[in-house]
């Protein structure tokens, strides 16, 4: 397969977004139909950090702080970063109670997450949402933070933003390799209303097409284990996106199976597959069907758009998108361009 | 369910096909279980899955598993299936089996692991019993003398089996009657919100699993308890958790703690190590029959 290659461009538009209140687009794309997106980020707003699942420490924190600030931003640091109850970033409670804090406050504009790792699904339900639906924020992050997004998604139509998050900002910027710093600038160009543009070259197993649709997808293990919760995907009419790592190709068949046998991958509009970090086969064991071999088993009936080598996952070129807001996905045969509309 | 379909129970010279509807499987693997089922007073039937010439992870393409499977439910001369092995694989085909003849002359199907999925689906969709008890590997090395391995050829009979279980420190007391469903928790996990998935109100669950990471184990305790599938249960049994990982950062929960604390807020009984696992403990479990579970300070039953 073809080496990732990107080639970003994303046109500063600055758009003027009304700060209070989440706006409702009006829009015959049933997919975004009741999407709700949070106020855009001005300078000088408050962006409060927080660890829903695993543990960070202050200093591992400080390089995002430092930029996030450079990018005109205030930080509020939440009471669980530098907390720590093994792999968590603080008991069950305490992360509980940071994130509510952060969703209440209303000084608090946009939420990063630290870190991923494991535990959002721990804290969801014990979460209320009131405030967060009348002013709804940015909420930011990716892996584990998928339960986020699909609660967020599927539950209030909120939209968020899936992207690296503090702990993979580099502690020396300089060194950092170009496509990780852009990766992480995408964010700042997302949080202040930029309307996001990716181009990424063809894969020889892309399969043609063009479609608009509200992005949704995330992190694949997550998204299985959320099925059949309250916070499950909801894909009808979207263009899903997925990423994956450390997983074996067996297992990544049968997460895409556990998708198709639960319907969610009949009616989507395109289908994205960002980086899959595969484990090898055990000796003896080879699974002998490649990730796209995988894919279009279960999605050779269909007709929709599927590319793969998405910059998204975990991996240095992450960049971010808005999961809940629409795009338009082309496919052809020179490349591939997801944009915002 | 108290429709519950059951297979004939196996009389002497009956028949027993085996199939490997997932992982590969060497035919010398399966050479002890054959002869032990001869042994027994039955006919093996072998597959043409078992063996053969797979080159990759499977056992066969998806067609070749298929029929395989298809070909030893629909033929009337034999009586019960056991697959060679679990693996990964039936999931890939659950959806293209053709179930019409095999509702009507349902017969026991025999596994565990990825075996789960059949399980699963034979009982949420056919209310048909099935058997979650050893395969063909853990005959080998005279294995088929122990206790878990004879079970099978109790169960296989249609004898009432008792299990006599030591005290965990754990357990939660208490005794209830009620269908038993259950398997491997990965499986069971990964059904949700499919046709194959189950329904657990007012049953006794049992789960076991193997090679886990121990957040995994949790996220996926998780996803049964929030699709609701432990808060209306007659009972729990956590059979063997084996080979668990830890992540480099720790859990900080060992898998006891972990599953008792998902479901401390429920009073129904629980046991740990029951011996229903991928080690060499593993009772075979009539799915979709009463049992009768009783978990007491001295020990526990569990009677069909």
């Amino acid at each position: 397969m073809r080496r990732k290659e990107f080639l970003s461009s994303v046109l500063p538009l600055g758009l003027a977004i009304p700060a209070m209140g989440g706006i409702r687009l009006p829009d015959e794309d049933e997919s975004i139909k009741n999407s709700v997106i949070p106020p855009y980020l001005k300078p000088g707003d408050l962006i409060g950090i927080t660890c829903p699942a695993g543990f960070i420490t202050d200093k591992e924190l400080q390089p995002s702080i430092d930029l996030m600030k450079s990018w005109g931003f205030n930080i509020k640091v939440g009471a669980t970063v530098g907390k720590r109850d093994f792999t968590f970033g603080g008991t069950d409670a305490e992360r509980t109670i940071d994130m509510q804090l952060m969703l209440d406050d209303p000084k608090v504009k946009a939420i990063m997450c630290a870190r991923g790792g494991y535990g959002a699904v721990r804290i969801i339900d014990r979460l209320i949402w009131d405030r967060m639906k009348e002013h709804p924020k940015w909420i930011i992050g990716f892996s584990d933070i998928t339960v986020l997004h699909c609660h967020l998604g599927s539950n209030f139509g909120i939209a968020s933003i899936h992207s690296k998050m503090c702990n993979s900002f580099p502690d020396n910027w300089s060194e950092a390799e170009p496509v990780q710093a852009d990766s992480i600038l995408s964010i700042r160009r997302a949080l202040v209303g930029e309307k996001m543009k990716y181009d990424f070259l063809a894969n020889e197993r892309n399969r043609v097409g063009t479609t608009t649709g509200a992005l949704v997808g995330g992190n694949l293990k997550t998204i299985e284990t959320l099925g059949g919760t309250k916070s499950a995907i909801q894909t009808e009419g979207k263009i899903l996106f997925v990423e994956d790592t450390g997983e074996y190709l067996y297992s990544i068949d049968r997460m895409f199976w556990n998708l198709k046998r639960a319907g969610r991958l009949s009616k989507i509009r395109g289908l994205i597959i960002g980086g899959f970090k595969i484990k090898p086969d055990d000796p003896g064991e080879e699974f002998g069907r490649t990730l796209a071999d995988i894919v279009f088993e279960k999605v050779k009936e269909y007709d929709y758009p599927v590319c793969f080598d998405f910059p998204v996952g975990h991996q240095k070129n992450n960049y971010a998108l808005k999961c809940g807001v629409k795009h338009k996905l082309v496919v052809d045969q020179s490349g591939c361009v997801l944009s915002e509309v | 369910m108290t429709n519950m379909k059951i297979p004939k129970y196996l009389n002497t010279g009956d028949t027993i096909g085996i199939v490997c509807p997932a992982g590969y499987m060497p035919r010398e693997k399966a050479q002890a279980c054959i002869q032990t089922l001869q042994d027994w007073g039955y006919r093996v039937r072998i597959g043409a899955t078992l063996g053969g010439g797979s080159q990759n992870y499977f056992s066969g393409s998806d067609a070749q598993r298929l029929a395989d499977l298809q070909h030893m439910m629909d033929d009337d001369t034999v009586n019960a299936i056991l697959c060679g092995r679990g693996g990964y694989g039936v999931g890939r085909i659950i959806e293209y089996i053709n179930f019409s003849k095999f509702r009507k002359n349902p017969k026991w199907i025999i596994g565990f692991s990825d075996i789960t999925v059949l399980h699963a689906h034979l009982f949420s969709n056919f209310g048909i019993a099935s058997l979650h008890a050893p395969m063909a590997a853990a005959f080998n090395r005279d294995e088929f003398k122990n206790q878990y391995v004879q079970s099978l050829r109790t169960a296989l009979s249609g004898k009432r089996t008792k299990y006599t279980v030591d005290p965990h420190v754990f357990n939660r007391l208490g005794s209830v009657k009620a269908t038993l469903v259950g398997g491997n928790l990965s499986l069971l996990a990964h059904v949700t919100g499919t046709s194959s998935d189950i329904q657990t109100k007012g049953k006794i669950l049992f789960l076991e699993d193997v090679g886990e990471n121990i957040y995994n184990i949790d996220r996926m305790m998780y996803q049964l308890k929030r699709t609701g599938k432990l808060d209306k249960l007659a009972g729990l049994i956590f059979g063997g958790f084996t080979d668990i990982k830890d992540t480099e950062r720790p859990f900080g929960e060992s898998v006891h703690q972990l599953l008792l604390h998902i479901v401390e807020e429920f009073d129904y009984p629980v046991c740990f190590d029951f011996p229903v696992s991928h080690a060499k403990e593993n009772y075979a479990l009539k799915i979709g029959l009463p049992y009768t579970l009783s978990v007491k300070k001295n020990g526990v039953t569990l009677s069909s």
